[in-house]
């Protein structure tokens, strides 16, 4: 059997799920959502690979990222969890390894990376404010009936985009519907909430960075052409979009779990069949002090595997 | 002998051992109120004015904590500690200066506060009128004050000298006050034995070396930033704060910059950074600001432009506020070491 590298990525509103090859070459990935369930939606998606090519790959390392990191890395049995900025990029710099920007849109966060010599060296993430993240476009494109793939090439088809204010999701929102009810059409407004979106974006994310190309972008938003033109317009340099944008966070630490296993000398891949494993979460309020944590209780079957959220460490397994 | 109460943050962490000594000297029972925790936050976000920073909320929960238990508060109001700056006139930021009013007014059923002014601008002899003024609300001689205050900055200097060879501010108040079950909860102890161990600079290929810097209010309150000190140590991350160094070492910065900041806390924590920057053991700088204060907006830019400027250390800005979680803080500073880790193996 040939070998393959796992790598997962739950993050808030995406899971997402690949398999390379020992090359780094991808042989099959999942784009799921969430929904609010990283378990089931993770253990659904390895089912799903498993059926496709489990015939023929044996998995020899997996990695997980996102902000459910620890959690999954505890339900498939990975070699490696690494932060997603680490995890994006990795990726990036396994497709190009000159990239020295990389703009990243992810559901609810959104970051830039810097990297010079194939190294990062500086990094922010957006902090208290989730505007110009892809939930905010999901909204709004519900909001207008638009499907959010074809949102896009509304704004390509854009001849004037009206100017929106960025600053703030909820600003962003009452002037677009001002600017609706001004009679300004539909495609000239989208294409304006993207402009809006990429000035809140280097205001906030990009504060006081040195963008160089080449700049890659990626994450689920990279999917909205009208995003990636306006980034390109405000930068005035060519954007790159790589073929696997949506799942780089996952590619990246598939990467890693190449290494990280080898290291190990095996994998701790539980198989793609976890799905008859049952895992459970229970919480309880801790009455140790005041701080009265809520601790996770995580069993697989009825084996309590691991505990998190409190503070001290007094529940640690 | 009367109770005093004294918040656990804000200046607790600069100058608890010399205001602990003096009132011990002078026969009260000092009360500390325990580690910020959720409950102190939930109350002191209640409290205070919306627009605050967290550290001020938080200092409103502790006084709350405080209030059915002691007989008075001990809120000094911090004018200012030097003579300092290019107008002479470095105070605390602004609202260190309205606190005692802001606390009064805003916490119900409070205790009296003791909220003398403390202005040491001219001459360091000045405390002793403060003592004096202390004093005299609590019905003490003047002579008895001076003796008590005297005591109070002998440990004061004691206490320099611990955070001078390391060791972190809530650690050294342990040593110095080992037998305060309040100060000194079991934890804190293991820590503290723990870190003792490991306190020395991290050598080439063991681990990192970060400094951190900011207010101690923000960097030594565990609950308010997400434990970032003890996330960075079970990284093998050995830290390094602005209140290792003396005045000496910190003011040397202040001709590196055009113009040095207005408040003396932000100048302590720029001039750290500065200090840092260019210190080549240490692999890089994160500093930890409060969403909403003021004086960081200028702070944290300022130290940004100048680790691009002087030095290219990889710098990371920490922004906490009370919805703040933990995991927002651990990716940061998970993704911060792999790029300090990186780096290292590249050169």
């Amino acid at each position: 059997m040939k070998k393959g590298y796992l790598g997962v990525d739950v993050g808030s509103v995406s899971t997402n799920l690949v398999v390379l090859d020992p090359d780094g070459k991808l042989l099959i990935k999942k784009y799921l959502r969430t929904n609010g369930k990283p378990i089931q939606t993770v253990q659904e998606g390895l089912y799903q690979i498993g059926q496709e090519i489990g015939e023929e790959i044996e998995i020899a390392g997996a990695g997980t990222t996102g902000s459910a990191r620890y959690l999954i890395s505890l339900i498939i049995g990975a070699d490696i969890v690494k932060n997603e900025i680490t995890a994006h990029a990795i990726a990036a710099s396994s497709i190009d390894n000159e990239v020295r920007t990389i703009v990243e849109i992810g559901g609810q966060d959104s970051k830039i990376i810097i990297m010079r010599d194939g190294v990062v060296t500086d990094f922010a993430m957006n902090t208290v404010c989730a505007a110009g993240t892809g939930s905010f476009l999901d909204q709004q494109a519900s909001r207008l009936l638009i499907p959010i793939e074809d949102f896009g090439s509304y704004a390509l088809k854009a001849k004037n985009p009206v100017r929106i204010a960025g600053r703030c999701a909820v600003f962003a929102e009452s002037d677009m519907i001002h600017k609706q009810q001004l009679g300004y059409n539909t495609e000239d407004i989208i294409a304006g909430l993207c402009e809006a979106l990429v000035r809140n974006y280097m205001n906030n994310v990009g504060k006081g960075k040195e963008i160089l190309p080449p700049v890659m972008f990626q994450g689920g938003v990279a999917a909205n052409q009208g995003l990636v033109e306006a980034f390109r317009r405000y930068l005035d340099m060519p954007v790159e979009v790589p073929e696997h944008y949506g799942v780089m966070g996952a590619i990246g630490v598939a990467l890693m779990s190449r290494d990280a296993s080898r290291r190990k000398g095996a994998t701790g891949f539980k198989g793609f069949n976890i799905q008859e494993i049952s895992f459970k979460t229970t919480s309880f309020e801790c009455k140790g002090c005041s701080n009265a944590c809520e601790v996770v209780q995580f069993y697989e079957n009825s084996e309590l595997l691991a505990r998190w959220g409190d503070r001290c460490g007094k529940w640690e397994v | 002998m009367s109770k005093i109460g004294i918040p656990r943050t804000l200046a607790y962490f600069l100058y608890y051992p010399l205001w602990k000594t003096f009132l011990d000297e002078l026969g009260e029972e000092v009360i500390v109120s325990p580690p910020t925790s959720r409950e102190i936050l939930d109350q002191g976000v209640k409290d205070a004015v919306n627009d605050a920073c967290i550290p001020i909320k938080v200092y409103h929960g502790h006084a709350a904590w405080l209030r059915d238990k002691v007989d008075f508060i001990f809120s000094p109001r911090l004018v200012s500690v030097r003579l300092f700056g290019d107008f002479g006139t470095e105070t605390f930021c602004p609202k260190f200066l309205g606190l005692p009013d802001m606390v009064r007014l805003t916490v119900d059923k409070l205790p009296p506060l003791i909220d003398t002014r403390v202005g040491i601008k001219k001459d360091p002899k000045e405390i002793f009128n403060i003592a004096a003024d202390i004093g005299d609300v609590l019905g003490k001689s003047a002579a008895d004050c001076k003796k008590a205050c005297r005591k109070g900055l002998e440990v004061h200097k004691k206490y320099q000298k611990l955070l001078s060879s390391g060791v972190l501010p809530p650690d050294a108040i342990a040593q110095l006050f080992p037998n305060e079950p309040e100060t000194n909860n079991k934890v804190r102890r293991e820590e503290h034995q723990r870190q003792r161990l490991v306190r020395k600079p991290n050598r080439e290929e063991a681990g990192l070396n970060i400094a951190v810097v900011g207010y101690p209010y923000a960097i030594y309150d565990d609950y308010i930033n997400g434990g970032i000190l003890g996330l960075l140590s079970k990284e093998n991350v050995q830290v390094f704060t602005q209140d290792m160094l003396s005045d000496k070492v910190l003011n040397r910065q202040a001709k590196h910059l055009l113009k040095s900041t207005f408040w003396y806390f932000s100048n302590r924590a720029v001039y750290g950074g500065l200090h840092y920057m260019k210190q080549k053991r240490i692999d890089g700088i994160i500093h930890v600001t409060a969403f909403a204060c003021g004086p960081d907006s200028v702070v944290d830019r300022l130290l940004e432009i100048e680790a691009h400027r002087h030095s290219s250390k990889p710098y990371l800005s920490i922004t906490i506020d009370e919805h703040t979680g933990e995991a927002g803080i651990r990716t940061r500073v998970e993704a911060f070491i792999d790029m300090l880790n990186y780096r290292r193996d590249k050169i």
